[in-house]
């Protein structure tokens, strides 16, 4: 009895302990191969990161420690097993701690980067940059889709032998229109007032049309805010973008530098054109247009004259859909007023009713890798973002969780499930997790935004491309500059918003002051358009 | 006695070194006293001023400060291609020569002026109250005067109320400098106050019973007393700032200033920030900056050391 009784309980322990040796195995069977081939092709790896790596992410978006208690941060820290280290970055200051992270080797395992071409061969020429694994298109297929499309990956993979930078997509599966033009260059102007006045509401209006609006709010006060009025909100970029840009398109850093017609490299601020937008910038302020300090003003400042305070009738605000979202949600929470009938979105055109903008490379900003990091967690951070380029893990960063926040209708449409006057911004505040493919895509369809201001915003983004193949005064994308590198041509980087808004503010002659300017920036200009011209031979 | 019998007896062969060896281990607790404040000197001064070297090398941060290769006078060539830069040092310079005619005596007033206060507790409140302003961080002084002066600001408010029209104090050339001075004057005059009344401290009391008993008045011990006591302390002061007249205060003038104050604002310490930290990183470039300014610094410094000496003053040099 003894004996058999001994043997039953050794038998029933060899059971368990086999059992568990099994379990065991498998998990660690599983998360091997995980690690090994990364994620599965479509972007939604298995579950079974056994291990929890902290991970250290520098990015742009404010976050509080609470924010990281929600439902929708701890889905993706629970199925990716990670811990966030984050480091949140000023938008002020982020050109400049991440150089400074960078350059001292304190980057974080990833971050966001303001992509700068001389920086990224001069960061990867001292191997500041992690250089990913040859097969990591394999690897991670919907991530490397989504990079080819931004162009600039390929090519700077064919400058330095190799994929040390992912350039972020702004249109992956649902670009707006062909061409695709710059979204900035979009204002919002206040329809109530404009009809109180008698102004014409349109798509498109020359910065001297603006300005007249400008002077009947000025004049009549539709909105009786008296001297608080600022008749047009803009910073120092806004009035580089909607007022310079508009009446001269090489006045800005990216298409400063330029081909003429002959095919010779100009530098667009030293033209008749830019001294005319000036005179126009110029003109605007001494009227008192625009405020009287306005070239102190912030990041964002200018915006919150319009939706915070309600004291400005014009506002730069930009093509997205989500941008007109938020206008919406902070004029109901701070004016307690519905947008839509106050706000009218158009873009902006020169004076001689040309259309200049930027043409759009699609892509904004990169995703860069501590050069240290380990295997294990660049793996991990490259399936995580695999799964969130992916359909699944788009529709979960941007709409949340199905059932919950959305579900499909009829027509396998997306319809949003937030009660109204719930954004997920609200519920789910400060997401970050859409580490690769910028919002942008995935605005044009997200229901979590009105339809109204979605297809108002492709409905502009085509008039964008219309105007610029029928007036051709668009500045290309210039790759030859672009991936151009030298110690002159870095030296001869300005910053132009505050260069002109100094001249118009200077007293004197402005003719005379921007002549002066332009000889004074000559001996630093004129070296790179050497060195382009002679590069061109 | 003790010690003494411990130095080794001087020989009439000894080198030079041998004597200073001697010498040190005479004073060897004197020199014990010295050594932390020489190691940190070392450590945080000199050693560092390797990296200047830079100045003269293609910097590659993998390559590191040795490995890098050097180009010679390359990054100078850059430097002085930009006209910004002479046009930063000329501001530095006008700016700070500037600071030292209105600023410079302010400490010494404060400091002469809080002495003749007899209520002990009086002349503390008051030298705490100077004093505090300078345990601000330039960000929160520039947010006050930037709040206090905008244009829809407190003065302006006041101005508007009483009828008349708006100043742009902010983006007004003319005023930034003097705005620089004057909160400048008032964030730091207490705390530069305190060395001159350590200085005044130290007067021996019998030359003002003296003076007394002669029948001087407070206004005349002032000067006669007071003053020509602490002229050796105002002549270093002087000295040492003069060598910093090539450096000015960077976080006050980078937080006031805007693009409207651009020609008068960027100093040198904004410009090399410009050129590191706003455009493509050159470390090399920044260095040639920086290194040429440490030089400018030095001679005004030895300028100014030789002027006071031929003035019949004491120097910073002995």
């Amino acid at each position: 009895m003894n004996t058999f009784k001994r043997k039953s309980v050794k038998s029933v322990l060899a059971v368990a302990l086999s059992l568990t040796m099994i379990g065991l195995a498998a998990c660690s069977n599983s998360g091997g191969n995980n690690a090994e081939t990364g994620s599965a092709n479509e972007g939604n790896p298995t579950d079974g990161y056994t291990k929890n790596l902290t991970i250290s992410l520098g990015s742009t978006i404010k976050t509080a420690s609470s924010d990281f208690e929600n439902e929708f941060h701890k889905y993706f820290t629970d199925k990716f097993n990670i811990k966030w280290d984050y480091n949140y970055i000023e938008w002020d200051s982020w050109a400049e701690k991440l150089r400074l992270w960078i350059s001292s080797g304190d980057l974080p395992d990833v971050a966001s980067w303001n992509y700068v071409h001389g920086d990224a061969v001069n960061y990867i020429d001292q191997g500041l940059l992690y250089k990913l694994p040859d097969d990591w298109k394999e690897r991670w297929p919907n991530v490397a889709k989504a990079y080819a499309l931004t162009g600039l990956g390929d090519k700077l993979e064919e400058l330095v032998g190799g994929t040390y930078v992912l350039p972020r997509p702004v249109y992956f599966e649902n670009k707006p229109a062909d061409p695709l033009i710059n979204q900035i260059g979009v204002i919002a102007l206040r329809s109530d007032w404009a009809k109180a006045v008698g102004f014409e509401l349109k798509d498109a209006y020359t910065t001297s049309e603006l300005m007249e609006f400008a002077r009947l709010v000025k004049e009549k006060d539709p909105g009786k805010v008296g001297g608080n009025l600022v008749p047009i909100a803009y910073d120092i970029n806004d009035a580089l973008t909607n007022i310079v840009m508009a009446n001269s398109v090489h006045s800005r850093v990216e298409s400063a530098f330029y081909k003429d017609a002959e095919g010779k490299y100009q530098w667009g601020p030293a033209s008749e054109e830019t001294l005319a937008a000036l005179k126009e910038l110029q003109a605007t302020y001494k009227e008192g247009l625009l405020h009287p300090e306005f070239y102190t003003w912030k990041n964002g400042e200018a915006t919150q004259k319009f939706t915070v305070t309600g004291d400005s009738a014009i506002t730069s605000l930009g093509g997205l859909a989500s941008y007109r979202k938020d206008m919406d949600t902070k004029m109901k929470d701070n004016l307690g007023v519905n947008s839509d009938e106050l706000v009218h979105t158009a873009i902006v055109l020169g004076d001689d009713g040309k259309y200049r903008n930027l043409d759009q490379v699609n892509y904004w900003s990169a995703v860069i890798f501590n050069p240290e990091i380990s295997e294990e967690k660049f793996e991990r951070i490259m399936d995580f973002m695999e799964y969130t380029t992916a359909t699944e893990g788009q529709t979960i960063v941007n709409m949340g969780f199905e059932g919950k926040d959305w579900k499909y209708g009829e027509n396998k449409e997306l319809v949003s499930l937030l009660p109204e006057g719930t954004t997920l911004d609200k519920k789910y505040p400060n997401r970050f997790e859409g580490l690769y493919v910028l919002a942008d895509d995935f605005s044009v369809v997200n229901p979590a935004i009105k339809k109204e201001y979605r297809d108002r915003s492709v409905e502009l983004y085509k008039l964008k491309a219309e105007l610029a193949t029928k007036d051709k005064a668009t500045a290309e994308y210039d790759w030859d500059y672009q991936l151009y590198d030298s110690k002159a041509k870095n030296q001869a980087s300005f910053d132009y918003a505050t260069e002109y808004t100094n001249l118009i503010l200077k007293p004197g002659d402005l003719e005379a002051n921007w002549k002066e300017w332009v000889n004074s920036k000559m001996s630093l200009v004129q070296p790179v358009l050497d060195e382009l011209n002679n590069l061109k031979k | 006695m003790k010690s003494a019998a411990a130095v080794p007896a001087k020989k009439p062969g000894d080198s030079k070194f041998q004597l200073f060896l001697r010498e040190v281990w005479k004073n060897r607790m004197v020199y014990t006293l010295v050594l932390p404040g020489l190691v940190w000197l070392i450590l945080f001064a000199y050693l560092p001023m390797g990296g200047l070297s830079l100045a003269f090398k293609d910097f590659k941060f993998r390559e590191g400060i040795l490995g890098s290769p050097w180009v010679g006078l390359d990054n100078f060539t850059y430097v002085f291609r930009d006209p910004a830069f002479l046009d930063a040092v000329w501001r530095t310079l006008a700016i700070n020569i500037g600071k030292l005619i209105v600023q410079f005596p302010f400490p010494i007033i404060l400091a002469l002026l809080l002495n003749e206060l007899r209520m002990r507790r009086f002349k503390k409140s008051l030298q705490t109250i100077f004093t505090f302003p300078n345990f601000l961080s330039w960000i929160v002084v520039s947010g006050v005067v930037i709040n206090v002066l905008a244009y829809d600001g407190l003065v302006n408010s006041l101005i508007k109320l009483l009828g008349g029209t708006g100043i742009n104090f902010l983006g007004s050339e003319k005023m930034f400098v003097p705005m620089i001075y004057l909160t400048d004057i008032w964030k730091s005059a207490g705390w530069g106050a305190i060395i001159y009344l350590a200085a005044i401290s130290g007067i021996d009391t019998d030359q003002y019973e003296a003076a007394q008993i002669d029948g001087a008045t407070r206004l005349q011990q002032m000067f006669k007393v007071t003053l020509p006591n602490i002229m050796p302390t105002i002549t270093i002061m002087f000295i040492l700032s003069v060598g910093g007249l090539m450096s000015s205060g960077f976080d006050q003038i980078f937080n006031l200033a805007n693009a409207a104050t651009k020609n008068v604002s960027e100093v040198l310490d904004v410009y090399i920030y410009r050129i590191t930290f706003q455009s493509s990183t050159d470390f090399s470039f920044s260095s040639a900056v920086s290194l040429f300014r440490s030089i400018v610094n030095m001679i005004l410094l030895l300028l100014a050391d030789r002027a006071a000496k031929l003035m019949g003053g004491d120097g910073l040099f002995r």
